[in-house]
């Protein structure tokens, strides 16, 4: 019989990380994936930035909102705009979002908006629609500030529409984008491009989700059924 | 810092009550909503919930339904639900189902309130979708015959008397003494025609008794100072709204001149809500005038209306429409009689009953039953005592004239001399007629069994109603069955239903037969097995019970009146909602599939159970 080798993981204990806000966050983990989605909170999040390469692009705006308990609660919503550091132009990317130069010359900078982020994600699971530029622009964020990644769960509903429309193939049919993805569980079409527009819209579409998944496996959702990945 | 949920925003400005609000204010709701999203098929509010705020539909549709699972409305984008929890402070009373997937904005109650005080139409905005949906679930057919829901009333319009009042300087026993001798809860502190304050049963018990303040003190200290009022031309849902939302239960209503003219309390709003038997029948019982009778009476028919609605059993509604008949007709001729003292024409010269007959006297009332009554006289009353009853009898018929129930054309009333007799003169006259049954005296015989006593003395009903059981001969019995065979069901050869070929009734059948088709039978049944039951229902089982016919047969021909008065019942609320004249005349077109079948079921237990009469009659009666 073979002995069965032991998973590595990357370790995520506090003193890990550097004191300040990322041991902090270390310190309030998301509960485990055998939790019922219902009990696990989530921070929707949406950048806008001049890119989506972390290496070269430059965050411009911020927004985000919690979901608990199946609610998207509005009254913790936030939204930042974000002063790109000085020689950035926003450049042509300002015809996708509306943000220009003039209008976040008066911003805050990054780093004074990413500690609020991360305090908002304590014990939470971060959420996002295609999470990978989330996660990797605000882990540059991170390494500039702090020196490390921030130790995250992250769910991402592309992903999850993904599995969701997967045939017996492996075969996806029609567009994974937010919009697109929006209109199959009939939810109302919003202008896109603005930060926190857009994590709302993907708080609102994870709650679809959801309750989908609940009928296909005819049992609740648990968070690992939405295949979080860690990361930082 | 700002954040701008334009989205959400946006969304709500666009919708009603809304579009109203200003923008400063309305820039500030999104952030009191969360965001919900339900499934096609899920239950969003559940029936004894009380929900976590104003649901509106940002996008998808939801179905209100009442407890029992009729439709009250149909929410789309925009719209709203939840607010009866949010004004009634108390769970809804409906549950609440997306019919499609569905994203729900939901206001949270404290913003919900906020919103309602600082904006009255945005109040009156939710308060009459509320009554809507109320009055919907609550089948008020009033509201479709008269054009006016209840909570539309003026308030001006539920005032019954004028305001017991008092002064600042009057003591407080005074005024604890006026409120007892008026039988009021609440009296109206009143200088110069203004309205200073109120004092309420509570304010007696905290401010004075509690406090150990002497009877003597002055009531200015004791009084709630500027009470909240309506104007008298406010709607009563707006009463409502005021009294909820400040949580109090009496408010005085003023003139343009704020001169206080009576006071509204949570009682006379949850009257005006709840249409129930018990409180009609309640309220047409304490009615002081023949006018106010006259003015209640058009409300049975609603409450029949809303039984209707519930699926109620035909059975069940057709004793409800009895009682509340007969609290009408009890109240009619109390009055008459005060009304005929008061004129100087005296009580009752002798004793007497007065009888109601026919479907009344089965319980049997539905929407269209005529007058049929009669009097018993305890004694000859001589000549005046004889102008006396013309009198009483003349004038309850006409009120119930008045009140919608038409005179009889066979003349079977009181207002017939014929029909106000001794008990030994009734007694002769039935056995007459039983002995040499005459055409017109087989009609009379059959009316006349139906007797039941409404108001007087009981004991003489009783006795005209025992000898009319114990006289039925042989003969008399079987003219009785040749005219319930006479009553053949509407139905053909073949099974198909016979309709109407010309005139105002073309293609429709008359109902009433095939149903005095068994009441025919089941008062011969109990004739013949001795019992002195009224309704049809009774009487079927009683002759089952005593061997005149079998239980099968009872149990069929109790279902088959059952399916048919039910038809009758629910196409004759269809045209009373509708402003019509409700009638008999059924369209086989205008009933299910299902209902056909089960009516020709009916009908076929109807006709064979004539047939089986039929081979049992004595010879010559065929």
């Amino acid at each position: 019989m073979r002995a069965r080798l032991p998973v590595l993981r990357r370790s995520r204990r506090p003193d890990h990380y550097p004191p300040g806000p990322l041991r902090d966050l270390a310190a309030a983990p998301p509960p485990p994936g055998s939790t019922p989605v219902s009990q696990v909170e989530l921070l929707a999040l949406d950048l806008e930035a001049t890119g989506l390469d972390p290496r070269t692009d430059h965050v411009l705006a911020l927004g985000w909102v919690p979901v608990v308990r199946g609610r998207v609660l509005l009254a913790e919503a936030e939204e930042h705009r974000v002063r790109p550091p000085a020689g950035v132009d926003v450049g042509s990317s300002a015809t996708l979002h509306h943000l220009t130069d003039d209008a976040l010359s008066g911003a805050e900078a990054l780093p004074d908006v990413l500690p609020l982020l991360l305090g908002a994600l304590h014990g939470r699971v971060l959420l996002a629609h295609h999470a990978p530029v989330e996660v990797g622009l605000v882990g540059a964020a991170a390494m500039t500030s702090y020196g490390a990644r921030p130790p995250l769960t992250v769910v991402d509903t592309l992903a999850v529409e993904h599995r969701l429309r997967a045939d017996v193939h492996g075969e996806v049919w029609g567009s994974l984008r937010l919009d697109a993805a929006r209109q199959t569980y009939g939810l109302p079409r919003y202008a896109a491009h603005h930060a926190l527009t857009d994590a709302i819209a993907a708080a609102e579409l994870l709650l679809a989700q959801v309750a989908e998944l609940e009928v296909r496996l005819g049992r609740e959702v648990l968070l690992r059924d939405l295949s979080p990945k860690r990361s930082g | 810092m700002e954040v701008e949920l334009a989205e959400v925003r946006d969304f709500l400005a666009d919708h009603a009550p809304f579009d109203r609000l200003p923008a400063a204010e309305l820039a500030e709701l999104p952030r009191r909503c969360t965001i919900r999203y339900a499934r096609r098929g899920s239950v969003v509010l559940e029936v004894g919930e009380r929900g976590d705020g104003l649901y509106v539909v940002r996008s998808g549709a939801v179905e209100v339904r009442d407890e029992t699972g009729e439709l009250v409305d149909r929410v789309g984008t925009g719209e709203a639900f939840g607010m009866s929890s949010l004004l009634e402070h108390r769970p809804t009373r409906y549950r609440c189902t997306a019919v499609e997937d569905t994203l729900l904005l939901v206001l949270e109650p404290a913003a919900f309130e906020e919103l309602t005080r600082a904006h009255p139409d945005v109040a009156t905005f939710y308060a009459a979708t509320h009554h809507a949906r109320l009055s919907r679930a609550i089948g008020n057919l009033q509201r479709a015959t008269s054009g006016s829901t209840a909570l539309g009333t003026r308030v001006r319009d539920l005032l019954t008397r004028e305001p017991v009042t008092t002064t600042p300087t009057a003591t407080v026993r005074d005024a604890a003494a006026a409120m007892s001798e008026a039988g009021v809860s609440c009296i109206l502190v009143v200088e110069h025609l203004a309205l200073l304050g109120i004092v309420t049963d509570r304010d007696l018990r905290n401010r004075v008794l509690a406090a150990g303040l002497p009877p003597d003190s002055p009531v200015r200290p004791v009084m709630t100072p500027d009470p909240v009022t309506l104007p008298d031309d406010a709607l009563a849902f707006e009463a409502l709204l005021e009294m909820v939302s400040r949580d109090i239960h009496h408010l005085p209503v003023v003139d343009e001149t704020g001169r206080p003219v009576g006071l509204v309390t949570t009682t006379d709003l949850v009257r005006l809500e709840n249409a129930n038997p018990v409180y009609l029948a309640a309220e047409i019982g304490g009615q002081p005038t023949l006018t106010g009778v006259v003015a209640e009476a058009p409300g049975i028919h609603a409450v029949l209306g809303q039984l209707v609605e519930r699926d109620v059993s035909a059975a069940d509604i057709s004793r409800v429409a009895t009682a509340l008949g007969d609290a009408v007709r009890r109240r009619v001729v109390a009055l008459v009689e005060a009304e005929l003292a008061g004129e100087g024409l005296g009580p009752p010269p002798v004793p007497y009953s007065w009888v109601v007959l026919g479907s009344v006297a089965r319980d049997e009332e539905g929407f269209t039953a005529d007058q049929d009554h009669a009097i018993v006289l305890g004694a000859e009353p001589g000549e005046d005592g004889a102008a006396w009853f013309a009198a009483l009898a003349e004038r309850v018929t006409a009120v119930l004239e008045q009140c919608g129930w038409p005179r009889c054309p066979g003349d079977m009333m009181a207002t017939n001399p014929q029909w106000r007799l001794t008990v030994p003169q009734w007694r002769r006259l039935l056995a007459d007629w039983s002995r040499e049954p005459q055409p017109d005296a087989v009609l009379h015989t059959a009316v006349f069994h139906d007797m039941r006593h409404l108001a007087g003395d009981p004991g003489l009903t009783e006795q005209v109603h025992l000898a009319s059981v114990s006289t039925a001969s042989p003969r008399l019995l079987g003219h009785l069955s040749r005219q319930a065979l006479a009553m053949r069901p509407p139905l053909g050869f073949f099974r198909g239903f016979v309709v109407e070929r010309h005139g105002e009734h073309r293609d429709t059948f008359d109902i009433k037969r095939p149903i005095s088709a068994v009441v025919q039978l089941a008062r011969i049944y109990a004739l013949r097995s001795g019992s002195p039951a009224l309704s049809t229902r009774r009487r079927l089982a009683a002759a089952a019970a005593a061997g005149t016919i079998d239980q099968d047969t009872a149990t069929e021909l109790t279902d088959a009146l059952e399916l048919m008065s039910y038809l009758r019942l629910h196409h004759q609320a269809a045209q009373a909602r509708s402003g019509r004249t409700p009638d008999n005349f059924l369209r086989p077109a205008d009933l299910t599939q299902r209902q056909r079948r089960h009516l020709r079921d009916a009908f076929e237990i109807v006709r064979s159970a004539q047939q089986r009469l039929s081979s049992h009659l004595p010879p010559g009666f065929e």
